[in-house]
């Protein structure tokens, strides 16, 4: 959907806007250092109705809101695992499908007001945001009840505002957030019998529980808006920035300990996490996709036929193609100074090396993401 | 997709001024139906229903089909409206207007959601099989008023529509064709109609029954109210529009239950008719000892 | 637990607690959404509803005889020349109801509100003033608890006034019900007003908008079965009703324009003498 957003800027502008990208540092037009995230504001538990629910406000508008809502559903066993029954092997638990768990037991809807749901900008979105709550396992695992029940998970994600800007961000944000605030009901009956809850709703533990001393042991994923200009790596573009973006990519993070928490993640967590936990978490990168930034449509004035990037080679006057003709080709690879030209070539290896450092590093950028959200405070 | 051609600015002048004088184009009064015209066909539930200009065909089937698996225990009933191209060139097959959407709803809500057809009869081995009744309704010519002749058509089709004979005996289910056994009426609580109401006027203080297409395209706003002779609204639909007085909107409906039970008359006559026609053909036909040579 | 109305008689309580002219507790924001060019976020009671409006824009690539477009007069889809457009789309959140239910984009019923929606502010708004424009309401249901085509119009006209698009008066909505059952021709049957979701789905109820503090009537939708005779009675208690929800309105309007002032966003007007401001 970035695509399809044209900023209206001239190419005077882009060309200023890219060369100020450039510079090292990189000159943003909002005065913000490259890794720095614009202001937003954060709440949950806005919808009693739902087992969990956030709603984000970006600065420059946008708003979104996730509702988490949980079913029971009878779990289908494999065919042709009959250890299942040999309630002695408590290691051929963990092959049944309802210790591992399947992806089917999330269901993910992105509604974009404006855009029909079998549109392929709000399917890419639901794509993107469930495989990385997919990724590692660690999730649905969550959700087992006992061997022959589980949760199933629906999320419904609404865009609120019209979409101004490339919505990924703000999106993952509020899902996660969303995430964080979701509480099952307390079980209340033992072993592989029909499940029973505890009708008290302050019992009813979170689904990423947290230890005695508030610290969230374990966080659901996060997918952030990275772009690169030349070789400089920047964070959180604003909707200008992103219309000069040699490259732009959406990179999922995710926590290490998400995964390894399964049985002991119901109930309450009396444990205060050591001290080496205690200073930082291992992150991971869960997935990298990229996103084709507006900067590679043509621009606004320039006939489509002499942009590459639009359909295959265009056929020139004498029948010969684009590639054929030197000065078409020239034309469209020289950089020159000062001009604005759609950037042409994929991103260079070391670049999104880089770019995946900067984001994973203890204390980096998704540190910090995922602190500002562990200190939103769950209504 | 083309549009609908508009009614020029002398047509619309001079429909609306001549109503401002409480005179139609066609010389009705306001609460004046056009004649209306019912023939059955001759297979069981086939209903051709004429308005003035506006025609409407509505056709009623059975088949036996698994019913849904949230009410076990109910048929399966569904009116299926498609406008085609046939009736005015805006509009297109399986691309809904707005226009088709509503007459949907309002057939929707009028005959099904009011429990005109008791579907709970339908069922014929509860979980397991039952009967769906479908009714097809096609409009062949367009001149205004298309949910009240679509209504009418409906129940009509519906009333005396026969579903083939059925048996259990000892978990087996036997339908049996026409031939064999006499088919059955459905059973049928009843008879729901619509009466549209069009409004004129700034204020919305000219109100007028069945419209013709001029008079709808002129109009600032609608309302049908659907009701049976009993004297039950089944439902009302007033859509947006021009705002309109709530007593003026009172003494509509009251109009309009005067209708309901003119119409329900004509259909009660119509049908009687109808049975007798076929009575004469059937019946006496079998007993005769004539031989056709 | 089918509803017991025996103790529903004039004087006493309903199930929850109000009394049968009492509306629920109705609890409304404008300006909600900063990049929108209106918007507004409403309760009725449990039922809440988001609503942003764009417009009037440029008219977007030509759709012929659009579901939830109102312009012109009566039914023609024509009149796109005279009169801005007013679209309207209706996004029913899956969590919005007890049970977790996903709509499809072409479920007939949230057509046929958008429709009503958008013909009912049609009637209002001042669309003459801008031909060859749309004006897009986009609205979001959060959660359903009865009186759900009301919250709809209700938030959409509090959002057509903070976009400042010029009306005649508020569209404002409410819901009205009768204790009676729709065979019996009973006299002792009451009326109610605003239905929540419990009393909608067990008595016969209307939704009714009305203009302003007229009598007129915008919208009259009844989809449950009803003796022709408790008719007159709903409709008078939801006209009252509607009046109740216009004044709400007004006041909501007003303070958030008392305080916008005040924070000097924006200037005091000229034709503000009658407002009450510090």
């Amino acid at each position: 959907m970035a695509s399809q957003q044209h900023v209206l800027l001239s190419p005077a502008e882009l060309a200023y806007l890219h060369d100020s990208l450039s510079l090292t540092p990189p000159l943003r037009p909002d005065g913000r250092s490259p890794t720095q995230y614009r202001p937003l504001s954060a709440e949950t538990g806005i919808l009693p109705g739902t087992n969990g629910s956030a709603r984000i406000c970006f600065a420059d508008g946008t708003e979104a809101i996730v509702g988490v809502k949980a079913e029971v559903e009878k779990t289908r066993r494999k065919w042709d695992d009959d250890t299942i029954y040999d309630e002695n092997k408590e290691e051929t638990r963990e092959e049944a499908e309802g210790a591992e768990g399947s992806s089917d037991w999330v269901e993910l809807t992105v509604e974009i007001p404006g855009f029909r749901d079998d549109d392929s900008s709000t399917v890419f979105l639901a794509a993107m945001l469930s495989e990385a709550l997919l990724a590692d396992g660690g999730f649905v695992r969550r959700l087992v009840i006992n061997r022959r029940f589980h949760w199933k998970v629906y999320l419904d994600i609404l865009l609120i505002s019209p979409p101004l800007s490339y919505p990924l961000p703000l999106l993952s944000l509020t899902t996660h957030l969303a995430l964080l605030s979701t509480r099952l009901p307390r079980l209340k009956s033992e072993g592989d019998e029909d499940p029973f809850f505890d009708d008290d709703w302050a019992a009813a533990p979170y689904l990423y529980p947290r230890s005695s001393n508030k610290k969230v042991l374990a966080r659901p994923p996060v997918t952030l808006l990275v772009m690169a200009v030349g070789n400089n790596i920047i964070f959180d573009p604003a909707k200008e920035e992103l219309a000069v973006a040699d490259v732009a990519l959406a990179v999922s993070v995710g926590d290490v300990s998400s995964s390894s928490s399964s049985s002991s993640s119901e109930g309450e967590e009396d444990v205060d996490m050591t001290a080496e936990e205690q200073e930082g978490r291992k992150l991971r990168l869960l997935s990298i996709r990229t996103v084709d930034p507006p900067s590679r449509l043509t621009p606004p004035g320039v006939p489509n036929a002499t942009n590459s990037a639009y359909g295959h080679a265009q056929v020139g006057e004498g029948g010969k193609t684009k590639q054929q003709m030197p000065e078409a080709r020239a034309a469209e690879s020289e950089a020159v100074e000062g001009v604005w030209k759609p950037p042409r070539g994929g991103a260079k290896a070391l670049v999104m090396a880089a770019l995946v450092q900067k984001t994973l590093q203890r204390g980096g950028v998704a540190d910090e993401v995922f602190d500002a959200l562990e200190g939103v405070d769950l209504g | 997709m083309p549009r609908e051609a508009e009614p020029s600015l002398n047509e619309r002048e001079f429909v609306l001024k001549a109503l401002q004088e409480n005179t139609r184009l066609d010389g009705r009064e306001l609460d004046q139906y056009r004649p209306l015209e019912l023939t059955f066909g001759d297979q069981y539930g086939v209903a051709d229903v004429t308005l003035g200009k506006t025609r409407v065909l509505a056709k009623a089937s059975a088949e036996v089909t698994v019913p849904y698996t949230d009410r076990p225990l109910d048929g399966i009933f569904n009116i299926a409206t498609e406008l085609s191209p046939m009736t005015s060139p805006a509009f297109e097959v399986n691309r809904p207007t707005e226009t088709e959407v509503l007459i949907s709803r309002l057939l929707e809500k009028t005959v099904r959601r009011s429990g005109a057809l008791d579907t709970e009869s339908l069922c014929l081995v509860a979980g397991q099989k039952c009967w769906s009744i479908r009714v097809d309704v096609h409009v062949l010519s367009h001149d205004g008023n298309l949910i009240d002749a679509a209504c009418f058509a409906v129940v009509a089709a519906l009333r005396h529509f026969r579903k083939p004979d059925t048996s259990m005996e000892g978990g087996v289910l036997t339908v049996y064709t026409p031939a064999e056994r006499e088919p059955v009426p459905l059973s049928w609580l009843h008879s729901p109609f619509c009466i549209t109401w069009s409004f004129f006027g700034e204020e919305g203080e000219i109100a007028l029954l069945d419209a013709t297409w001029l008079e709808e395209q002129v109009r600032v706003g609608s309302c049908t109210i659907s009701l049976n002779k009993h004297g039950e609204i089944c439902q009302i639909a007033k859509l947006g529009g021009t705002p309109v007085e709530a007593v003026a909107l009172l003494q509509c409906t009251n109009v309009a239950l005067s209708r309901a039970k003119d119409f329900s008359a004509f259909l009660d006559r119509k049908l009687a008719e109808d049975a007798k026609r076929r009575d004469k053909g059937g019946l006496l036909a079998e007993l005769s000892a004539e031989n056709d040579r | 637990m089918p509803l017991d109305t025996s103790t529903y008689s004039l004087g006493l309580l309903r199930v929850d607690g109000r009394r049968w002219n009492e509306l629920r507790r109705i609890h409304a924001q404008i300006r909600t959404q900063a990049a929108a060019d209106g918007s507004s976020y409403l309760e009725m009671g449990h039922t809440k509803v988001m609503c942003v409006v764009t417009g009037p824009t440029e008219p977007g690539p030509r759709r012929g005889g659009n579901v939830g477009s109102a312009g012109g007069a009566g039914a023609a889809s024509g009149g796109q020349h005279k009169d801005a457009e007013v679209l309207v789309n209706i996004v029913i959140a899956g969590f919005s109801s007890v049970d977790r239910k996903r709509r499809g984009k072409g479920d007939k019923r949230t057509l046929e509100m958008q429709s009503t929606v958008a013909n009912a502010l049609a009637a209002s708004l001042h669309i003459h003033l801008f031909p060859h424009s749309q004006i897009t309401i986009s609205l979001h249901v959060l959660s359903q608890d009865g009186s759900l085509l009301a919250a709809l119009i209700n938030a959409a006209t509090l959002a057509c006034v903070d976009a400042g698009i010029p009306m005649t008066d508020y569209v404002a909505a409410c819901t009205a019900g009768s204790t009676s059952t729709y065979a019996a021709n009973d006299e002792s049957a009451d009326p109610l007003l605003d239905l929540n979701h419990q009393e909608e789905q067990e008595l016969p109820g209307l939704t009714v908008a009305t203009l302003g503090e007229t009598d007129r009537v915008a919208v009259l939708v009844c989809e449950s079965r009803v003796q022709v005779s408790r008719l007159e009675g709903m409709l008078a208690v939801g006209v009252d009703g509607c009046k109740q929800v216009r004044e709400i309105l007004d006041r909501v309007v007003r303070e958030k324009g008392r305080k916008m002032i005040q924070e000097g966003t924006v200037e005091r007007g000229t034709g503000l003498n009658d407002m009450d401001v510090d």
